[in-house]
């Protein structure tokens, strides 16, 4: 399957060339406009309980689409929200995803709930997070640009900006600063990751922006 | 009239060049600079077409019942327009063609094309979701269309299916027919898709890449009720 992202960084978009045989798994509404030779299929995302499960507490869908084709054709996945799209390839390590980031991926890459530890749900990062695993091409989006970062040892996000991280790394709570800082420097409560291990940032957050509006409204 | 798009796609907006006695027409509030030159006048009507009644379909279209024009008093005068929203701008020359626009991504036109509210059934367009009215554009001359992400156009040939919240305009020689995705209603309701359109003829389709629909059930819970 041939696939170009564009747009990037402020508009990305997944323009997919399906040919016969290939099929791709995508995010419910993902799908912005394809060729009428594509057909969907509406499936439990990865299994009756497991979707339960994540539409309660990791804020995905219930459902995931699955577009084939038997001739070929041309399909364009997007996400909601205006930002950049990274495409990894899985050759059998895993990674997690905060919720919302998952756009679509091929059918090969298996996916399931993982629970993300309390750490994880004060700084509003949600108690599971979805896991991918397996091999094959998995797409994922952000508000804003994507920033990616190696760490060795520790890390400091603010919460609402991390996207994917690798299971190496684990996730504790931690203030900015001190105590005064964390209280009055609006940074709060961040996340302190520990690698070694990869991370997926984001420029922005949406939590960020709804606050900016919100202050704004009359 | 010369047109070029600036900061594409993210925060796009249109440069226009005229000479002595051309017009542009635009929605209320696009202009963003322009040179000295120019005289300007609100109207509810556009040049040549429509009166009260075409400012009120305009309104219900989901635009403003209002228009700028701005007319160039000497050769080589320049206005720059943009939308309010962050997004693409394309140009789209019509040589006696239609286009149907949806709404909200008409953001101006040159001289020699006439705008009509009046196209299609509320039915066909209430179903899809969308806002209720498309904006039909004839004639010959320069169209400057808005929208929210980045613009990519599909040439049809045969059929083709969009999801509603991401059409920005398509010409005339298109059918279009609002239906469901996949093989049964059902599957429709659980794709999370909801309606879509399905194109069908041979023309140009212009979509964008992002929903408003979707960035505003994302951004929407999030903001405080008023």
């Amino acid at each position: 399957m041939e696939y170009e992202i564009r747009n990037r960084p402020a508009f990305a978009n997944v323009l997919m060339r399906l040919t016969r045989g290939d099929s791709v798994v995508a995010e419910s509404d993902a799908m912005a406009s394809m060729s009428s030779s594509i057909s969907l299929r509406t499936r439990w995302s990865g299994g009756f309980l497991s979707a339960i499960l994540r539409r309660l507490f990791g804020g995905e869908s219930l459902f995931m689409n699955e577009y084939s084709t038997a001739s070929g054709g041309e399909l364009v996945l997007t996400q909601p929200t205006p930002g950049d799209i990274e495409c990894i390839e899985l050759k059998g390590q895993e990674l997690y995803l905060q919720a919302g980031a998952f756009i679509g991926c091929e059918p090969t890459v298996q996916m399931g709930l993982g629970f993300a530890g309390f750490a994880s749900l004060f700084a509003r990062e949600g108690l599971f997070r979805l896991k991918v695993g397996g091999q094959g091409k998995l797409w994922f989006g952000a508000y804003g640009g994507i920033v990616v970062k190696d760490i060795q040892d520790e890390f400091i996000v603010d919460s609402g900006h991390l996207i994917a991280y690798e299971p190496s790394i684990s996730l504790n709570i931690g203030l900015a600063g001190g105590l005064f800082s964390s209280l009055f420097s609006g940074e709060g409560l961040v996340l302190k990751l520990r690698g070694p291990g990869r991370v997926y940032l984001q420029s922005r957050s949406i939590e960020a922006l709804a606050s900016w509006v919100n202050s704004h409204l009359i | 009239m010369q047109t070029e798009i600036l900061a594409r796609p993210a925060a796009a907006v249109a440069k226009l060049t005229l000479n002595a006695g051309e017009t542009v027409t635009c929605e209320v509030g696009a202009m963003c600079a322009m040179s000295t030159g120019f005289h300007v006048e609100t109207t509810t009507r556009q040049r040549g077409s429509g009166g009260l009644l075409a400012g009120l379909k305009r309104m219900v279209a989901g635009e403003n019942f209002f228009l700028n024009q701005f007319t160039a008093r000497a050769d080589g005068e320049h206005i720059i327009l943009g939308p309010g929203l962050a997004g693409d701008v394309i140009h789209h020359r019509l040589d006696g063609g239609t286009l149907i626009v949806q709404g909200s991504s008409w953001l101006a036109s040159g001289p020699g094309i006439t705008i009509d509210a009046s196209f299609q059934g509320v039915g066909k367009a209430l179903f899809s979701g969308e806002s209720v009215f498309w904006l039909k554009c004839t004639g010959r001359g320069d169209l400057l269309l808005n929208s929210f992400g980045a613009v990519y156009s599909v040439d049809i040939h045969d059929t083709h299916v969009v999801d509603s919240g991401h059409i920005v305009a398509f010409e005339d020689t298109l059918q279009f027919s609002v239906g469901k995705l996949g093989d049964s209603w059902l599957q429709t309701l659980l794709s999370g898709e909801g309606f879509v359109c399905h194109f069908s003829g041979q023309g140009r389709l212009y979509c964008q890449s992002h929903s408003p629909k979707s960035f505003g059930q994302t951004l929407g819970p999030m903001l405080r009720p008023r």
